[in-house]
């Protein structure tokens, strides 16, 4: 594939061409993929930038190592890879919380710290992520699916390895939980103004 | 991977919802903020897929079958190298008898009885004798 088609080709034709040994391929690959599997295993470890780091070489590893084998059209790419990704943050956080199942865990109060007035979106963000970091996981990795990656439940689904009415089921749980830790704060964090 | 798109474009959220969803805009902070990877870990995933990259070997030189050398397609011809040991043994022979002059063939032939000079061989033919005659 040229060089300036690779832009433009789906995440599955640049992995066969990767597999056939196309090192434009790995490179595109690696600026397409990276930053998204990064960001997403940022969200779902709190932001612990090393770990993050880790998940993400991990998970891309995996996908090289996997791709002679791909068989093209029977999963997609990013679906895969949310799914691997995924899978290596939660085992990390239950390695990380001592193995216990956090999801039997009452949900502990939300410790961010308060935002003053006028904080702008960073601050946002991070009272976010304080809120995602205090659901369980499976809520909280539907969530971050469903309403910051901006994925169809259908894919949500095939990524988590559930139905999509178990999605629907998660993902309102989880943003009844973040409405009851984020709602009384938006007057702090200068929400109030935007309405 | 699928492009994100704010929540308020979202085909499956009630449009009634996707206005009023005050945590929208938590969402969309979030979305604003997204955690960007350094250039050093980047560089690193590169090298690592390029690591990792299956090599296309060139496909294996095709052997195709050796003709036979001619010498070799010779000595068949000649029944092996039984034949050949055979012809040589005989060339050997024949060019001994050639150069050899009559008499000392003559032990071949058992005496002087059988000497060749004694058998009085004319080495011109009938045909060669009319012929310088006239």
């Amino acid at each position: 594939m040229p060089f300036e088609a690779m832009s433009t080709a789906a995440d599955e034709d640049l992995l066969a061409d990767y597999a056939a040994g196309n090192a434009s391929a790995a490179r595109v690959l690696t600026q397409r993929l990276a930053p998204r599997v990064f960001a997403h295993a940022m969200r779902m470890l709190g932001g612990d930038r090393a770990e993050a780091e880790d998940v993400s070489q991990e998970a891309l590893l995996r996908l090289w190592r996997a791709a002679p084998g791909w068989r093209m059209g029977e999963a997609k790419v990013s679906t895969w890879l949310y799914r691997v990704t995924a899978n290596l943050c939660i085992d990390r956080i239950r390695r990380r919380r001592g193995g216990t199942d956090i999801d039997s865990v009452p949900e502990p109060v939300d410790e961010t710290p308060s935002a003053a007035a006028g904080l702008q979106q960073q601050a946002r963000a991070e009272a976010l992520q304080g809120a995602l970091d205090a659901l369980p996981d499976r809520q909280r990795q539907a969530v971050i699916l469903r309403h910051i990656e901006g994925l169809p439940n259908p894919e949500i689904a095939e990524i988590m390895d559930i139905g999509p009415r178990a999605v629907e089921s998660l993902v309102a749980r989880g943003k009844r939980a973040l409405e009851a830790a984020l709602i009384g704060r938006r007057a702090e964090l200068g929400y109030e103004d935007d309405d | 991977m699928t492009e994100r798109k704010d929540n308020r474009d979202d085909p499956v959220l009630p449009k009634g919802r996707q206005e009023d969803d005050a945590l929208g805009l938590f969402f969309a902070a979030a979305r604003a903020e997204t955690p960007q990877p350094g250039g050093d870990f980047l560089a690193r995933i590169e090298a690592q897929a390029l690591a990792e990259q299956p090599r296309v070997s060139s496909p294996a030189p095709v052997v195709l079958p050796r003709r036979p050398e001619r010498l070799a397609q010779l000595r068949e011809a000649l029944g092996g190298w039984i034949g050949v040991t055979g012809l040589a043994t005989a060339c050997a022979a024949g060019i001994l008898i050639g150069v050899s002059s009559q008499d000392s063939l003559s032990v071949f032939w058992g005496g002087d009885a059988a000497g060749l000079g004694t058998l009085g061989v004319d080495p011109l033919s009938g045909f060669d004798l009319a012929l310088m005659e006239g």
